[in-house]
């Protein structure tokens, strides 16, 4: 992959604006299934983005921060234009400051070529032909195949943060890092923010994180939608069953392309209390079909089901919804539910190790 | 729902990343072998009835994923797990090397009596070959495995391997050695045996299992 001194990769594709060709999305996915309703709500859609659009470039004339205030909250709950993503991203995660705080850091990691552990190389390696084969930039066959920018970005990541290393789960995240800033460098500071500063421990080995928002969603699943949490309960389906997808790949290959950015851009603005939202509003907006299931596979079915469909497709409308269908949910009280989860857990491990 | 079938055997398929288990499964399902899909996050599921020695089983297979630190949150969907399909990768050493682990978390945590086949995929990469027959095939015997070699690309040998595991199964539940109505024992009786079998006393065991305790 060609990138230029700055980092910005070349020749990438089209952005939003320009209609994409024949078969792939403007992001270079495959469309999936049920496009052209897709493409109804996008048509839209579309005048909400030019809306935005206009809101945004006034707000931010001038300026590199974005402001910590109600009003750019409302701003981003209501969606950050495509133009202006990867500019928001940055700067709201962090990212912005850390790449500027270390000017050449990305680069050295790369060039660390002897220190490099070769189990991580592999690792990486193994799943690059298998990370999104239904978009055209990351295929072999591509003449833009973007493969090598997400080897290097996974690798650098790697290196940066040897307690993590790679975890599966990330490459996808690095892969619309990169489809949205398209810039490499950009791509690592805002996976440094995500892995190191948004979201608690996902991708660690032991995945203590991970098992704890599982657990932390079935405690609030169990108060605000108690039907489906003993729908669970009778089918002896565990939580991780169902949502470790949800929260290792941030959504992604679970709702539609435009929901995950939009999602995402409240994750970046206001953290990961935001993933439980989406959770809650997809199980509790769809209780009826999940209480209708009568066995365990069953149940886990319907949980992929309910990711499709209109609902989720109109990022716009989905996107209000989840700050209203599951009530109110304070930091105080997720904070507080990961830390008697992630106690429930690490007493179980105790427990169970020899 | 309308479907018949006499049991319903829990399969898993384990072993390491990049062996070809999400393709053995979409090979055994749909018959035709699909590399372009993402790689497995956490578990998927597919299923399939199939006819052995005159009986109807449906297989509810968990392929999961085979990244190492998945494995401690994977494991807890080896419950109850009446077989498993361990795979490696013919070409690669370190997913053979990795077998012994897979084995231990295999037998641990979802039964000591859970029938086990060893399958050396990526038959078709012969040219690429680090692990030969001879070898997986002591190893399989050491270990008490079925074993074949398998090509989720060509098909070979893939539908073999689910059957003949399923087979043994069967085999071991006419023989008394595994009972289908122990808790955990992964095994379920479908509604055609419940029509053939039912006595009083099964169906009283039957309605215990519905309930999921």
């Amino acid at each position: 992959m060609e990138t230029e001194k700055n980092g910005n990769i070349t020749q990438v594709h089209q952005n939003n604006s320009t209609k994409a060709k024949g078969s792939v999305d403007s992001y270079g996915f495959e469309k999936p299934d049920g496009y052209e309703s897709y493409e109804e709500m996008m048509t839209e859609y579309l005048a909400v983005l030019t809306r935005r659009s206009a809101k945004w470039s006034k707000l931010m004339k001038g300026k590199v921060k974005v402001e910590n205030n109600l009003k750019v909250k409302r701003y981003v709950r209501k969606g950050v234009p495509n133009e202006h993503r990867a500019q928001i991203w940055m700067a709201a995660s962090g990212a912005q400051a850390q790449m500027e705080k270390n000017p050449g850091y990305y680069q050295s990691l790369l060039g660390m070529d002897q220190q490099r552990d070769p189990k991580l190389e592999e690792t990486v390696r193994t799943d690059m032909h298998r990370t999104f084969p239904d978009n055209v930039h990351f295929r072999n066959s591509s003449e833009t195949c973007l493969q090598n920018v997400l080897y290097n970005v996974l690798l650098a990541y790697g290196c940066h943060n040897p307690s993590v290393g790679y975890c599966q789960g990330m490459n996808f995240i690095a892969g619309y890092l990169i489809i949205i800033t398209k810039n490499e460098e950009k791509s690592f500071w805002l996976m440094d923010a995500l892995i190191g500063r948004i979201l608690p421990d996902y991708y660690t080995p032991a995945m203590l994180g991970l098992k704890t928002d599982q657990e932390v969603l079935g405690e609030l699943v169990r108060v605000k939608v108690p039907a489906v949490w003993q729908a669970m309960a009778q089918h002896d389906v565990m939580w991780t069953l169902v949502v470790s997808r949800w929260f290792i790949c941030l959504y992604i290959d679970v709702l539609p392309v435009e929901t995950v950015l939009r999602i995402w851009d409240c994750l970046f603005y206001e953290g990961s209390k935001i993933l439980f939202r989406v959770a809650l509003t997809l199980i509790r907006h769809h209780q009826a079909e999940l209480l209708q299931a009568t066995s365990m596979p069953e149940l886990c079915e319907r949980f992929k089901l309910i990711t499709q469909g209109a609902f989720t497709n109109d990022c716009h409308t989905f996107m209000q919804e989840i700050f209203k269908e599951p009530g109110s949910l304070s930091m105080g009280t997720v904070t507080k539910l990961r830390e008697t989860c992630r106690g429930r857990i690490l007493a179980e491990e105790v427990s169970v190790s020899p | 729902m309308s479907e018949t079938y006499d049991f319903l055997f829990k399969f898993l398929v384990i072993g390491n990343a990049g062996t070809g288990k999400s393709c053995l499964l979409h090979q055994f399902i749909e018959k035709r072998f699909k590399d372009d899909s993402n790689h497995t996050i956490g578990v998927e599921f597919g299923s399939k009835i199939i006819n052995v020695v005159n009986k109807y089983v449906k297989l509810q297979i968990w392929d999961t994923a085979g990244q190492e630190r998945f494995r401690s949150v994977t494991r807890s969907y080896y419950r109850g797990a009446a077989g498993a399909l361990l795979v490696y990768d013919i070409t690669s050493r370190e997913t053979y090397n990795a077998l012994t682990n897979w084995l231990t978390d295999a037998r641990m945590l979802a039964s000591q009596n859970i029938v086990i086949i060893l399958c050396g995929n990526k038959k078709d990469l012969d040219a690429d070959r680090e692990v030969t027959f001879l070898e997986a095939s002591r190893f399989a015997q050491e270990n008490e495995l079925m074993f074949l070699e398998t090509s989720a690309l060509t098909g070979e040998n893939v539908e073999e391997a689910f059957i003949q595991c399923a087979r043994k199964i069967l085999n071991k539940i006419e023989s008394g050695e595994l009972d289908p109505e122990r808790m955990g024992s992964g095994i379920q009786y479908g509604d055609a045996a419940l029509r053939q079998l039912r006595s009083p006393r099964r169906g009283q065991a039957e309605s215990a299992q519905e309930c999921g305790c």
